[in-house]
């Protein structure tokens, strides 16, 4: 009887527990149905207050208009931002093709709406994910007051959280706080290395300044992903430091200086790059054979023409696609094509293949 | 009448444990559901600060090589490239591995797309049939197709692995739709953890949706009875399950319709086992096992936001050979890697993983079935208590419906917008009506997958499915 008792008791819960979904289920589906109708609704109310701002014909009506979309936004981010993207997308008026204008426009809304008001609000009450989401979007709209509010955001332990307030900072340009942000991740290998790679892509300030500080700091890893990272800006002031990391033992100092050095395409530099397109390491040869391509010398042709036939498949490509940029004539093609060397030429025609059309 | 006692006593004794092991599948079952609803939940509030349409020109992002394979596939073939040319993703390739079609499937890709032969160097990192030749496209420059012999799935993938380029593929099934975001959404898997060698993706039904280019553009209840259990079915066991085994990097499948992967990985491990059925499966245990034993960091992955669409089977014969395959296709992986099971050296896989598919996945079809028949006839024999036969029944389809309902819940958080209050409610229904017959029916085409085993473990067979929508 126990068992049975027990069952039954088993089978009252389930029941119970049934009831439970059954009502989280159907209120979640009912609020999904709210939420897509209010969403319609003020999407159609929006399209009628923007564009009345943008064919208002005068600007006390276009004032008039403006102050009308601010009293629907009513401090809502989601139909601020909604409202932004309309204005944005809005096809027809002189706004679509004029930047300036457009952002001036969006700026006359903003002065209305107060967005920054929206998002500081977001930053004090919100959990972590609305505290980052506010971090960035107060940095697109320049909010230098709060930068010691997202400064400590980008101290938090929620990683999320950091990582989207060190974001905002990177786009105020704040070299000091991005710094300490990346060179307190330096560690995590798994995680830095795009993170240096995003940050450098957004920062606004000095980006000079700000791998000067992180180099000051940070281990061989960090270093390495620094380098490789800010090769495409050519910053000049660090040409010696490639020059000395290019000729060292450090395999993977080697591969980010020849990168690096590589992407000057200075003449001075092909000894380095000529050496390197015979290192043991693959990435090494790689990178100095797609530098000696900007070159366009003919030793360095020549390193390019004989790396097609390198024992490594991912050097013989960029080879082959390399030589395509650079000055061959017809006849050392013919040469590669119809030679002996079986690797060159099924790498040079893989790439013209689909680079002419045949 | 000593044997007929010990015969009455041992169908007592398993009466029990059948229902024994029903309940204990049901509080793993509950189990998975409680932790894969915190964990959808959290993944829910965190897409909020996740700007993943940032990565868009982000030089983080890894180029895709999205590798069809195509078996007589002349009537999706070429609608399916046409919906992938169009999905959000800045820097990816389209490979169709023709696998030696017999129908028009390739001069229907060369014709539809203006492709023409070249010549190319194919790097054979995993040894595969003879390619007999690549076309490429001007006009489509990131389309290949390559044509091929007879190989089979594995054959034709392993192909398309040894001519990608990108350091990422996925293995798209022809008949499978993307949604436009999908590929983004599952790259950031990689993006944010670089340890990631797999990624998941979701697998929902199309049958009554109506997809255009990526892009759900509407649901209406599907005709068939089975059609609308699926939709039950695969919610509860992408929503479910996998979210449950991703949160303890002990995933062991992801859908072959849907799933990005490390190139490099692969081909360490030596790419698609050929002649095998499961083969979605057994490349994860291969990673699994490969990646354990050589003490390498490593993360397989779900993610429930990146979706895929594909049409379920529509008749009982066609989820016959479909679930039939599926129960072959785990039994070849789990035997092929029986040596994991209990093994501590493949820490969480090893010990709880393996063993859980073994006991609830493969035998359990078995036990399942063998109580369909045996509890009825003890109740004949009048060896157990009526009532407590009704309470056991009800207690086992209330457990049921509690998992079903709970996925849809899932859902709810997951594909908000999909269904219509009322469409998702009159869902609902289905997870009670699934319990009565379908269920059981699924069962016994998993059990005969079992018993065919040997006969039937290198046969694909063939199902049929109606057009997408568009």
């Amino acid at each position: 009887m126990k068992v049975e008792l027990i069952s039954v008791i088993g089978l009252l819960l389930c029941l119970l527990i049934i009831g439970i979904e059954y009502i989280l289920h159907y209120r979640l589906a009912e609020l999904q149905d709210e939420t897509a109708a209010r969403t319609e609704n003020i999407r159609r109310r929006l399209d009628i207050h923007v564009e009345g701002v943008l064919y208002a014909p005068t600007e006390g009506s276009r004032n008039a208009e403006i102050k009308a979309l601010a009293d629907e936004i009513n401090g809502d981010f989601t139909v601020y931002e909604m409202a932004v993207a309309a204005i944005n997308e809005h096809k027809g008026t002189v706004y679509r093709d004029d930047e300036e204008a457009r952002a001036a426009l969006i700026e006359r809304v903003n002065e209305q709406v107060d967005p920054v008001g929206i998002y500081a609000k977001m930053l004090n009450e919100g959990d972590v994910y609305h505290k980052g989401y506010a971090c960035r979007r107060l940095a697109d709209l320049g909010a230098l007051d709060y930068r010691d509010k997202i400064k400590e955001c980008a101290k938090e332990k929620d990683r999320d959280l950091a990582y989207n307030a060190a974001m905002a900072l990177c786009s105020m340009g704040d070299v000091y706080e991005v710094a300490d942000y990346l060179l307190s991740i330096q560690n995590d290998t798994q995680y830095s290395g795009r993170i240096v790679n995003e940050f450098f892509a957004k920062f606004t300030g000095d980006r000079q300044e700000l791998a000067e500080r992180i180099f000051d700091k940070c281990n061989p890893y960090m270093r390495c992903t620094v380098i490789k990272t800010i090769a495409v800006y050519k910053i000049d002031a660090f040409r010696p430091m490639y020059k000395d990391g290019a000729t060292g033992n450090d395999t993977q100092l080697k591969i980010a200086c020849v990168k690096a050095l590589a992407a000057f395409g200075y003449p001075e530099d092909e000894q380095i790059l000529q050496m390197a397109a015979k290192d043991k390491d693959w990435v090494v040869r790689s990178s100095a054979v797609r530098g000696l391509s900007l070159l366009k010398t003919k030793t360095a042709l020549d390193s390019v023409k004989h790396a097609l036939s390198d024992k490594e498949w991912w050097v013989r490509q960029t080879a082959a696609q390399s030589i395509t940029r650079m000055n061959i004539s017809p006849s050392d093609l013919e040469e590669i094509l119809g030679g002996y060397d079986r690797f060159a030429a099924d790498a040079m025609k893989n790439v013209l293949y689909k680079t002419v059309d045949t | 009448m000593g044997f007929l006692n010990a015969i009455r006593s041992f169908i007592v004794v398993f009466n029990y444990f059948c229902m024994a092991f029903t309940l204990l599948l049901s509080i793993i079952y509950i189990i998975q559901l409680f932790v894969s609803l915190v964990r959808v939940h959290r993944n829910y509030d965190k897409t909020f600060s996740d700007d993943f349409h940032s990565y868009v020109d982000s030089d983080n992002l890894l180029p895709i090589s999205l590798i069809i394979p195509a078996y007589n596939e002349q009537e999706h073939i070429v609608q399916n490239i046409r919906s992938l040319l169009t999905i959000n993703y800045p820097m990816f390739e389209i490979i169709v591995v023709n696998d030696g079609s017999t129908d028009r499937t390739g001069e229907n890709v060369i014709e539809a797309f203006k492709m023409h032969k070249i010549e190319t160097s194919i790097r054979y990192r995993i040894p595969t049939q003879k390619i007999e030749a690549v076309y490429y496209s001007k006009q489509y420059p990131n389309l290949l197709y390559v044509q091929k012999q007879n190989g089979g799935k594995s054959d034709a993938l392993n192909a398309g692995i040894n001519i990608s380029r990108y350091p990422l593929f996925t293995c798209l099934d022809a008949d499978s739709r993307i949604e436009k975001d999908a590929l983004l959404r599952l790259s950031m898997e990689f993006i944010k953890d670089s340890r990631t060698v797999v990624a998941g993706g979701i697998v929902r039904i199309a049958n009554g949706s109506k997809i255009v280019n990526g892009e759900l553009k509407g649901f209406s209840m599907p005709k068939k009875l089975i059609e609308r259990f699926q939709i039950v079915e695969y919610y509860r066991s992408f929503l479910m399950g996998r979210v449950f085994w991703s949160a303890s990097n002990s995933l062991l499948i992801v859908s072959g319709a849907f799933g990005l992967f490390r190139k490099q990985t692969v081909i360490e491990v030596g790419g698609y086992k050929p002649n095998t059925i499961g083969e979605d499966m057994e490349i994860i245990v291969r990673i699994h096992r490969y990646m354990r034993k050589n003490h390498k960091k490593y993360r397989v992955k779900f993610n429930e936001f990146s979706v895929c669409w594909t049409q379920g089977p529509m008749s009982l014969n066609d989820i016959r050979s479909q679930r039939r395959r599926w129960q072959i296709g785990l039994m070849d992986t789990l035997i092929s890697h029986a040596g994991m099971t209990f093994n501590p050296r493949y820490g969480f896989v090893g010990l709880v993983s393996m063993p859980y598919n073994w006991i609830f996945e493969l035998f359990g079809a078995l036990i399942e079935a063998i109580g369909y028949f045996l509890i009825p006839f003890t109740l004949i024999m009048g060896e157990l208590n009526m009532f407590f036969f009704i309470i056991y029944f009800l207690l086992a389809v209330s457990l049921g419906v509690i998992l079903s309902e709970g996925s849809l819940v899932l859902e709810q958080y997951t594909h908000r917008g999909a269904m219509s209050a009322k469409q998702s409610i009159a869902i609902s229904v289905y997870a009670i009506l699934e319990n009565f017959g379908y269920r059981q029916l699924i069962t016994l085409f998993r059990v005969e997958g079992i018993l065919k085993y040997r006969k039937l473990r290198k046969t694909w067979g063939k199902i049929q499915r109606k057009e997408f929508e568009q």
